[in-house]
């Protein structure tokens, strides 16, 4: 799997991110279902809490879908197009995608920005109460903003693969 | 103006963009036109963080791409083998059981595709079935199973479904427990199909009763997995999120600490690649709850209805129109996407008709089943002939006896709202 060098760190951060998020999400789900049946109780922060998660790991695997290629997109002409004219339908696509995300990115971060205002002045202006109440979306501004990044580096690159297979793809023999 | 942009859209579309930017760009569009900032649509699609019955999707969908990286698809047709290889097709039987349980918890079908074809089509053919009839079976069985429990296109009919507070309400247990009977129907048709075609082949000797209990035990650690998801739901114990944690908590040990068949350094490459497609739906959801929004603003649904009212007038009209309408779009769009988008557009329609939400739901699954693999661009088709190595017009040849028996049992699902209902009212 190429990407742009200097970005290794960053898919690097995004794998473990993600991989972790993921971990807590199973493991404090499972223990909220421990909690309920044996103890009739539960965390009373936990339910939000893995929502979310959701929400985060949802961004963070569409940021990684885009480097693979598998944003869900009808293929259907594509299959007729000669090479030249797929690479200008991907430049075309891509780049209109990346329009969307950078647009997505600011009108979200005045989503984060009402909220911590909010925030604030809610709680008297403490910074504390403000950032918790802008938390769980801050990954709209930042996952949106680093999808465009990505979709605009992946405008030019060859596409990753053929849709949808896992990652064996050999033919079958008899 | 209007027209130029639609015009554009399309274009885009057909050039292959990225569903989500699509949505997202026709919801940026319509609610600046409506006078409202794009911040409207960031808020809409943070609803995606406030849906408790979502956090059921990256659950299932790990579990399902952890067994599918671990050797329990071997497992799983062994043992189906072992119990059910000696009747007439049995191997045939075998391979649509393995099939539609592989594609319940994985929820992507052309997974199932990939990992099962591959050791079911050659044993099919050294047991001398039919190149043909093996290549149709296995195309048309990748896509069963949508239907059962936990099978994530369902859980995702649920969570748009419930947008529209429905009297009665779409629990997602209630669609788990409609799905049963319409996809056992499925599997039962298919079966006596593949024993009628395999009637003259030489039939494999019963396996022995220890090769029976060698299966169950080599099976032990995922054999209980569909029992507790099972009861648990159908008890009312657990909901489909609690089922969901359960399973993936339950899978992650078995598969990585106590059968070690994925190493650890592996586990960050498979859960990215499950949340690669959670990812994926995920963000189209978002933008459709937006998008949604602006629609039933706009009284679309309504208006949708007073037009649509004027030609049918019939609850048998509009679910005959419905199922050749879901059959195109499940075939251009696969499942996921065409849930998300269409269920908001029909379902209030089909409530103004006397259409069940909860059968909807089922009907919904069903086509979109056969459109996965309709010809003449429906994404498994694609998938086999890459698989199998054949041409996609071979494989569509192939599948033309089983469009003919899943297109009936799509009719009999359709008609037949008991057959849905059963268990849940």
């Amino acid at each position: 799997m190429k990407s742009a060098g200097g970005l290794e760190w960053l898919r690097m951060i995004e794998n473990w991110l993600l991989a972790v998020l993921v971990l807590i999400l199973v493991a404090l789900s499972g223990a909220q279902i421990v909690l309920r049946i044996f103890f009739e109780t539960g965390l009373s922060w936990a339910d939000p809490f893995s929502r979310g998660l959701v929400l985060w790991t949802g961004m963070l695997g569409a940021l990684a879908a885009v480097r693979d290629d598998k944003h869900i997109a009808l293929d259907v002409l594509q299959r007729f197009l000669s090479p030249p004219a797929q690479r200008i339908a991907r430049v075309v696509t891509l780049g209109f995608a990346a329009l969307l995300c950078a647009a997505m990115a600011w009108y979200s971060l005045g989503l984060v920005g009402i909220d911590y205002a909010e925030g604030l002045q809610t709680s008297g202006g403490r910074f504390t109460a403000a950032l918790r109440a802008c938390f769980a979306e801050s990954i709209l501004p930042v996952g949106f903003a680093l999808m465009a990044l990505r979709f605009a580096l992946r405008m030019f690159a060859p596409p990753a693969h053929a849709p949808m297979l896992l990652h064996h793809s050999e033919t079958v023999s008899e | 103006m209007i027209v130029a942009l639609v015009i554009l859209l399309l274009l885009l579309a057909a050039l292959g963009a990225p569903l989500f930017a699509l949505i997202a760009a026709i919801a940026l569009i319509g609610f600046t036109a409506g006078g409202q900032s794009g911040t409207a649509v960031a808020i809409e699609f943070y609803r995606l963080a406030d849906m408790p019955a979502l956090i059921a999707i990256p659950l299932f969908t790990l579990a399902g791409y952890l067994l599918a990286e671990s050797e329990a698809p071997r497992r799983l047709v062994r043992l189906t083998n072992a119990l059910f290889g000696w009747l007439p097709g049995g191997l045939a039987i075998v391979s649509v059981c393995a099939c539609t349980l592989f594609t319940a918890f994985t929820g992507a079908t052309g997974v199932t595709l990939v990992a099962l074809g591959a050791v079911l089509y050659p044993a099919l053919r050294q047991a001398q079935y039919p190149e043909r009839f093996s290549l149709g079976l296995l195309t048309a069985s990748g896509s069963l199973g949508l239907l059962l429990v936990p099978s994530m296109p369902l859980i995702l009919y649920g969570v748009v479904a419930q947008q529209f507070h429905t009297t009665p309400p779409v629990a997602i247990d209630a669609l788990f427990k409609a799905g049963l009977l319409p996809c056992l129907l499925m599997i039962v048709v298919l079966s006596i199909y593949s024993a009628w075609i395999a009637r003259s082949l030489p039939r494999p000797a019963r396996s022995s009763g220890r090769e029976v209990w060698a299966a169950v035990k080599d099976a032990a650690w995922e054999l209980p997995l569909p029992f507790v998801i099972l009861a648990g739901i159908y008890s009312g114990r657990l909901a489909a999120s609690e089922a969901a944690a359960a399973t993936a908590l339950y899978v992650l040990i078995v598969t990585v600490l106590i059968r070690r068949e994925i190493k650890l350094p592996e586990l960050p490459r498979v859960i990215r690649e499950a949340m690669l497609l959670v990812g994926a739906i995920l963000i189209v959801l978002g933008f459709s709850l937006a998008l949604t929004n602006w629609l039933i603003d706009g009284d679309v649904p309504e208006r949708l209805f007073g037009i649509m009212k004027a030609g049918i007038d019939s609850k048998i009209g509009f679910l005959l129109l419905l199922n050749a309408f879901l059959l195109v779009f499940g075939m251009l769009l696969e499942g996921f996407p065409a849930i998300i988008i269409l269920v908001p557009l029909v379902l209030p329609v089909a409530l103004h008709y006397g259409v069940d939400p909860i059968h909807l739901g089922i009907i919904f699954l069903a086509n979109l089943q056969i459109g996965i693999f309709l010809p003449p661009v429906g994404m498994n088709i694609f998938i086999a002939s890459a698989r199998f190595g054949r041409p996609a017009t071979s494989i569509i040849r192939a599948s033309l006896p089983f469009y003919a028996i899943l297109l009936m049992c799509v009719l009999i699902i359709t008609y037949w709202p008991q057959l849905s209902l059963v268990f849940v009212r």
